[in-house]
């Protein structure tokens, strides 16, 4: 899977130490020891002598050139936002030197570090929540956990799940990030099921404003909200009777609370469930199920 | 009868081999002049298309020498490794603006990419224009040049 892309040393130091269906994470920072994360465990890389494997500049170098197929200029619009989507939804987040002009942000050099996430389709991972968001209709839903705390994975096995019970509803995916679908050369890397139309590497008030006029939704899915930003896009779709299924990085429901806007979603209920997630036992475990008024309807 | 069929051999070895020099010539102006092309549709690919380096060299349909590059190129890609020595209308100097355009193509955003390459398009106009000038003073001259070395020899044997 990263075999065309880490450095052949690497690849096969790490597939000899550590299964890749088990891996999560793996990050490399300059002059300092590469990590890999299985689990949620992080473990240092040894090599064959046994010490840890250090990275150096060059790897991430090579590593950054290999991932953008040596085509920075066809990655940029991503680069500038921190990331590169690689085959079969591999994310691989960038930080490095950032170049502007003026205010806006030119391009990425001089890469420092890189994190490389491999998603997990965990089948069924959003079963135990998904007779509280789906009654007569799907719910307008708000995913809330930390970063690296599977929101991303629990909204793509919803999707699944809800055309595995034959909801055939229209569901248009608001991929901004391409991380949900992970679309490459045109076509999806994870299997969403047959109902989804997916707008990918664009802004969300694009994909909400156009997504509604042209592919008629019944529900629009989309990652990691900004209230600022966003919430003008979300009202839009429910006024326009499309549901909205979402998710924002919040460690609880008090730190979400705290949000600006926040106030305006409770009181409007904008959302009918808030769904908490964390990594307590590995990404993804379902902590709670809150309502419009948000009283806990699902505690673990 | 056998020493006229050997000053026939002569002149015509000789012939052929003027041609082939002259061939090498005009190879190493076709092979500029299809880098500069090459460069010019890798720019507008950068400015609209932007498709990856790798889908943009499998679109060339280049003949000859050019063909060489395109491969050494892809293969360059792949394992990182350059050898540009199949190529044999470059000479040295050649050979470094070849490697330099390999190693740094691809390695900016869009707009510094076009600014690279205008840069290596400036190279490669000075590297067309010597080698249109030898095309056009060079070819006639050695074929005129070895004829004439040609029909000299054949007198002295006769």
């Amino acid at each position: 899977m990263l075999k065309d892309y880490l450095d052949r040393d690497i690849y096969n130091l790490i597939t000899k130490s550590f299964s890749f269906s088990d891996i999560t994470e793996i990050r490399m920072r300059v002059n300092e020891n590469l990590i890999v994360v299985v689990k949620n465990k992080k473990y240092y890389l040894k090599d064959e002598a046994g010490e840890f494997v250090k990275v150096n500049s060059n790897m991430i170098e090579n590593f950054v050139r290999r991932a953008s197929e040596n085509s920075i200029y066809a990655f940029n619009d991503n680069i500038v936002n921190g990331f590169i989507t690689l085959p079969k939804g591999i994310r691989v987040g960038l930080c490095g030197n950032i170049v502007t002009d003026g205010d806006k942000i030119v391009t990425v050099k001089e890469f420092q570090s890189v994190n490389i996430r491999i998603p997990h389709v965990i089948r069924n991972c959003s079963l135990s929540a998904f007779d509280f968001l789906v009654g007569d209709d799907v719910k307008n839903t708000l995913v809330i956990s930390p970063p690296g705390s599977g929101k991303t994975t629990f909204i793509r096995d919803f999707i699944y799940q809800l055309y595995c019970h034959n909801i055939s509803k229209n569901v248009l995916i608001a991929d901004e990030r391409n991380e949900i679908c992970s679309v490459v050369n045109g076509e999806p890397n994870i299997d969403l099921g047959g109902f989804c139309d997916i707008y990918t590497n664009c802004t969300k008030k694009f994909a909400f404003k156009n997504g509604i006029r042209s592919m008629r939704p019944d529900i629009i899915v989309t990652d990691e909200i900004d209230l600022d930003k966003d919430l003008p896009s979300i009202i839009e779709a429910i006024n326009c009777g499309v549901n909205v299924i979402a998710t924002i990085h919040a460690k609880d429901i008090n730190q979400l609370k705290k949000k600006n806007n926040f106030d305006k979603v409770l009181d409007e209920k904008y959302f009918s469930r808030f769904v908490v997630l964390s990594s307590d036992e590995g990404p993804g475990t379902l902590t709670n199920i809150y309502d419009e008024k948000l009283n806990c309807i699902f505690c673990r | 009868m056998i020493k006229w069929i050997l000053i026939i051999v002569l002149i015509v070895v000789i012939m052929l081999i003027a041609y082939s020099v002259s061939e090498q010539i005009k190879d190493k102006y076709d092979f500029f002049n299809n880098l500069k092309l090459f460069l010019n549709q890798f720019k507008i690919n950068v400015s609209f298309r932007q498709e990856k380096i790798n889908e943009f060299l499998q679109k060339n349909n280049s003949k000859k020498q050019f063909k060489l590059f395109i491969e050494e190129y892809s293969n360059f890609l792949k394992t990182g490794e350059l050898n540009l020595e199949k190529i044999k209308v470059l000479d040295d100097d050649d050979k470094d603006i070849l490697q330099d355009i390999v190693k740094n193509v691809g390695k900016y955003d869009a707009k510094n990419e076009i600014n690279q390459m205008d840069s290596f398009l400036a190279t490669v106009d000075v590297k067309l224009v010597k080698a249109n000038e030898d095309k056009n003073k060079l070819c006639p001259m050695i074929i005129k040049l070895s004829l004439l070395f040609a029909i000299g020899l054949a007198i002295l044997l006769i």
